[in-house]
């Protein structure tokens, strides 16, 4: 596993999670479409990456998922975020902004005084 | 904590698969059809949308495979799938399964037996407080070596040093006259200063050890019992404390028992307090005391070494007489008790691991040759989608799996030696940890055990993993598929390994037998025939002057004459092999500066002892009865004189003394001169040879032989608990006599005991035990390297002959004689032997250089033991080369042909 997709996973999970905070329960193919529109259809998204990445989620208690009915009658496994993923995002959504912080700081062009 | 939630997880979903599989499915069937409803929603037709949607979803079986992976612990479930499936090849082949795990077993119970020694005496601690601060405290004298200590120097050690915690000065353990309950009995007892268990930090299991203060004359009859002197004498009864033991005609209080694993030294039986007023001490010069020490915190023993010197130093300019070049020595005491047996036990685990890899060469020779079988089933697995690597991880895990079996085999045959081990009495190593399989042997042995399955497999799960796809599978019409170059050359190689490894272990143990034959047929100069021994000590109490101790002595050994069957009786202060006591003698003619730190054996003795012991006169007379009571008024005389004077340096010329002395003494100090009726001083006494006798390897037949002085026993009664070797020559069996003085013994005082009767040809044989064993251990362990050896050979040629059956067939069937087919197996085994023969010497000329000092009379490169291993091993070779050799010749064409 090459460090490319580790990078890739890591940022995929925040956005799983934060896809959740601002949806509420949302089934796998609703996560999926709301990630890749939220890209500007810059991200594709199939089963082989999203799926094990919700399951590793659920494993470690971030998210819960249950058996549901979609909009159009479809029945579909829905996922939500739990107390402990909440404090995930947060904790999560702080460290990134930190490192783009940095990150930028090292990319911008002039030099502080 | 996330982490281990998801482990949890992931194992329980192992036993889950399949609800999480119908899950998954479902789960992605949904996904699929809210995208193609999505799709058509959008204004594809029902077909587009579908495609669409399968295109975008990307591949389902990867995604599967993804999931699954996520969901359980992929590397145990193939495990599990790899253990199944080797069991079952394992059972399928129960006649291969069986030899390679005995084999395996044999090589790792070997192992685990070794590894608790050196792990019970090299790696464990002693099983004290903080052992690494414990030191073992030593004096130099001119002489070259560490001596025991004279006991005013060390009071002068502990009052003035800087660097030690807390010392302890104690004596050799050594037997006593013991009672309890009117029943006598030897007692080893230890005598220390109060201060033993507190510097090892040992506290008693029941009751209390000694206290400070206790090792003064008025307080000092109290005693501490090791566990099994309490188990044996007060059947571990809890009220044995305050009862009295009677040692020595004293009586002593129980004051504590020691807990069951405390045994240093080891044969301590009962702990008492040594006498430590400076006055009950004997005076400086007299060196016969052992002391050991607690380093202060942060203190190194060379910097202990460093100020003890210091405060020696200074003791010699005070005492320029009794201190002459007296300095310290501080060596840390486990270094001190694993003493020369770190060489020998290293060497003896070197020999195991040679024959443990022999049994793998072995196991892997096995392997090799089932693996070619086994190619067609491999090449099946991979043209069925199985990767290199998963076919290797296939063969390692059953290799594994063999290895492991034969380490559990292996395992309670080692739980069985060690148990051995450690009830023999015998071995000679030092034993104040416990041989046995604790945590570390068993992990040593398990990590062993994968360690071995994953050297021996892996040269077979290589060689499949080279399989060319598909290849074999095309060869459906052979049934046997010729082994690749590279496998032939790899089992050759192993062979040859084998042949060389075990021409090593046969080498040293070859040396060893031939270094014992000869220590055996070494003449000590005695005459062990039909010799009984055994010692006696008298009790201060009961025989407190040199009268008493002498009126005894003459008694017993006239009552013992008297005994039928006994030619002649001796009582001496030392029997060879078993060295005693020495000291510096003054030659007035000699000036050789060689011999100022020579040191002369020195043994008390009573007349009969040269006629009993079988030592022959050279020139001049034996003691005569009047010698021995000059000798005895004479020593009465002298003690006054020393009495009144301690530092008296000289002697008077009317109080000289007879002595003998042995042929090199005479050599040594007159040369090319009459000898007898010479003088000369030596052991405080003025002596005058009267008699030269024939040289005694006092030290056992290893040494080398030194001078030696024979003293009246007389002059040796004035010692406190006084001690003679009782030696007695009978015509009959010596075993018959033990009886006899026994009920004489009774007659003259009931309360003395006879200790450790032995005969002459015991004390010789246990003198050099530690060679037999040696012997005995190296020698089986190269046999068993032989065996390895010559079955790998064996196998070999007999797997190479049943290859070529066809080929020897063809050549047969052009006219081909059994002879010509006969040479060329030959052939074959003999480049093998000679080249492993030649590795092999080259080896062992580098390994035997580890062997210095554990050989007597032979030398390293003895040729006669390299030529003879070399015979022995080439007969085996060819013998195991032999049968399928003639196998080869007798094929019938016609069967070879149609072998296919």
């Amino acid at each position: 596993m090459g460090e490319k997709t580790d990078v890739w996973q890591g940022t995929l999970a925040l956005m799983v999670l934060k896809t959740l905070e601002s949806m509420g329960p949302q089934h796998g193919y609703g996560i999926a479409r709301r990630i890749e529109q939220t890209s500007g259809d810059q991200l594709q998204l199939n089963y082989g990456t999203l799926y094990p990445q919700l399951l590793k989620l659920e494993q470690e208690g971030y998210i819960a998922s249950d058996w549901g009915v979609s909009e159009n009658n479809r029945r579909a496994r829905f996922y939500r975020l739990t107390r402990a993923g909440r404090n995930q995002l947060k904790k999560e959504t702080r460290d990134w902004e930190q490192a783009t912080a940095i990150l930028a700081r090292f990319l911008s062009p002039k030099e502080p005084a | 904590m996330r982490s281990l939630r998801a482990l949890f997880l992931k194992i329980s979903g192992m036993f889950s698969r399949r609800r999480r599989d119908w899950e998954m499915e479902h789960e992605f069937q949904a996904h699929l059809q809210m995208q193609i409803d999505d799709n058509i929603r959008s204004g594809m037709n029902a077909e587009e949308a579908r495609r669409e949607a399968l295109l975008k979803t990307g591949g389902l079986e990867a995604a599967r495979e993804n999931y699954r992976e996520q969901g359980g612990l992929p590397f145990l479930e193939t495990l599990s799938q790899d253990v199944r499936y080797g069991a079952r090849m394992l059972r399928k082949n129960p006649g291969f399964t069986f030899v390679a795990v005995l084999t395996l077993a044999l090589g790792i119970g070997a192992n685990t037996a070794i590894f608790s020694v050196v792990n019970a005496v090299l790696l464990a601690k002693l099983p004290v407080a903080e052992p690494d601060r414990l030191v073992a405290l030593w004096e130099t004298e001119s002489s070259p070596g560490n001596f025991p200590f004279a006991a005013p120097d060390y009071l002068d050690w502990q009052a003035q040093n800087q660097t030690l915690e807390s010392s302890v000065l104690y004596r050799g353990t050594r037997p006593i006259n013991g009672s309890h309950n009117g029943e006598s009995q030897s007692v080893m007892a230890m005598a220390t200063q109060a201060t033993y268990f507190s510097v090892l930090g040992v506290k008693a299991q029941i009751g209390r050890t000694f206290l400070p203060g206790e090792d003064q004359a008025a307080n000092r009859h109290v005693a501490v019992l090791s566990y099994g002197f309490w188990l044996k004498s007060f059947a571990g009864r809890q009220d044995a404390l305050n009862q009295t033991l009677e040692l020595d005609n004293e009586k002593y209080s129980v004051i504590g028992v020691l807990p069951e694993w405390f045994r240093f030294p080891l044969r301590a039986e009962v702990f008492i307090p040594l006498d430590m007023n400076e006055k009950a001490l004997p005076p400086r010069g007299t060196h016969g005391y052992l002391a050991m020490a607690r380093l202060k915190k942060g203190v190194s023993s060379q910097q202990a070494q460093a100020d003890l010197a210091t405060i020696a130093a200074r003791l010699e300019k005070q005492f320029p007489n009794s201190n002459n070049k007296v300095s310290a020595v501080v060596v840390p005491l486990a270094e001190q008790l694993v003493g020369n047996n770190r060489r020998k036990l290293l060497l003896l685990l070197a020999a195991v691991g040679a024959v443990l890899l022999l049994a793998c060469a072995n196991v892997a020779n096995l392997l090799l040759a089932k693996a070619t079988g086994r190619q067609k089933e491999m090449s099946l697995r991979a043209v069925l989608g199985a990767s290199r690597r998963r076919v290797v991880r296939q063969l390692l895990t059953e290799s594994v799996m063999l290895s492991l079996s034969g380490g559990l085999i292996g395992l309670a045959a080692g739980v069985w030696l060690v148990k051995m081990m450690e009830a023999s009495q015998q071995l000679p190593i030092p034993r104040h940890n416990a041989i046995q399989i604790d945590q570390t042997v068993l992990l040593f042995t398990f990590l062993l055990s994968v360690v071995v399955g994953v050297v021996f497999g892996l040269a077979p799960a290589f060689q499949a993993a080279k399989a060319e796809l598909g290849e074999e599978l095309k060869s459906t019409a052979q049934t046997v598929v010729n082994a690749s170059r590279f496998t032939r050359l790899l089992r050759d190689g192993l062979v040859v390994a084998e042949l060389s490894v075990s021409l090593v272990l046969l080498v040293v143990a070859g040396l060893l037998l031939h270094s014992f034959v000869r220590m055996n047929r070494t003449d000590l100069g005695v005459d062990p025939q039909n010799v009984m021994t055994g010692l006696l000590i008298l009790p201060d109490a009961k025989y407190p002057t040199q009268e008493a101790r002498g009126r005894f002595c003459d008694r017993l050994l006239q009552d013992v004459h008297g005994l039928p069957g006994v030619q002649s009786a001796a009582l001496s202060t030392e029997i060879p092999p078993e060295g005693g006591w020495n000291g510096s003698i003054e030659v007035p003619s000699d000036k050789d500066p060689a011999h100022a730190s020579q040191l002369v054996e020195y043994n008390y003795v009573s007349p009969g002892y040269f006629k009993t012991m079988g030592i022959p006169l050279k020139r001049g007379a034996i003691f005569t009865p009047a010698d021995m009571e000059r000798a005895a008024a004479i020593n009465l005389k002298l003690v006054e004189l020393y009495k009144q004077n301690p530092a008296l340096t000289s002697v008077p010329p009317e109080l000289t003394v007879s002595t003998i002395i042995n042929s090199t003494m005479a050599r040594m100090y007159w040369p090319n001169q009459e000898a007898v009726g010479k003088t000369f001083k030596g052991a405080g006494l003025s002596l005058q040879v009267v008699g030269i006798v024939g040289d005694v390897k006092q030290f056992g037949a290893r040494s080398l032989p030194t001078p030696q002085a024979y003293f009246p026993l007389p002059l040796n009664q004035d010692s406190s608990s006084f001690g003679a070797i009782l030696t007695v020559k009978s015509t009959g069996s010596p075993e018959s006599v033990v009886a006899g003085v026994r009920g004489r013994l009774r007659d003259i005082d009931g309360s003395l005991a006879f200790f450790d009767p032995r005969t002459m040809d015991t004390v010789i044989a246990q003198n050099i035990q530690d060679a037999s064993l040696e012997t005995w251990m190296f020698g089986s362990l190269a046999l068993l390297a032989l065996v390895l050896a010559s079955v790998g050979l064996y196998s070999v040629l007999a797997y190479l002959v049943s290859q070529r059956t066809r080929e020897i067939g063809i050549r047969m069937a052009l006219g081909a004689q059994p002879g010509h087919v006969l040479k060329l197996i030959m052939k074959h085994a003999l480049a093998l032997t000679t080249l492993g023969i030649v590795l092999g010497v080259l080896a062992t000329l580098l390994a035997t250089r580890l062997m210095e000092g554990m050989l007597f009379g032979v030398t390293q490169h003895d040729p006669l033991t390299f030529f003879g291993v070399v015979g022995v091993l080439t007969a085996v070779a060819l013998v195991a080369c032999y049968v399928p050799a003639r196998r080869a010749a007798r094929v019938d064409p016609l069967v070879a042909l149609r072998y296919e």
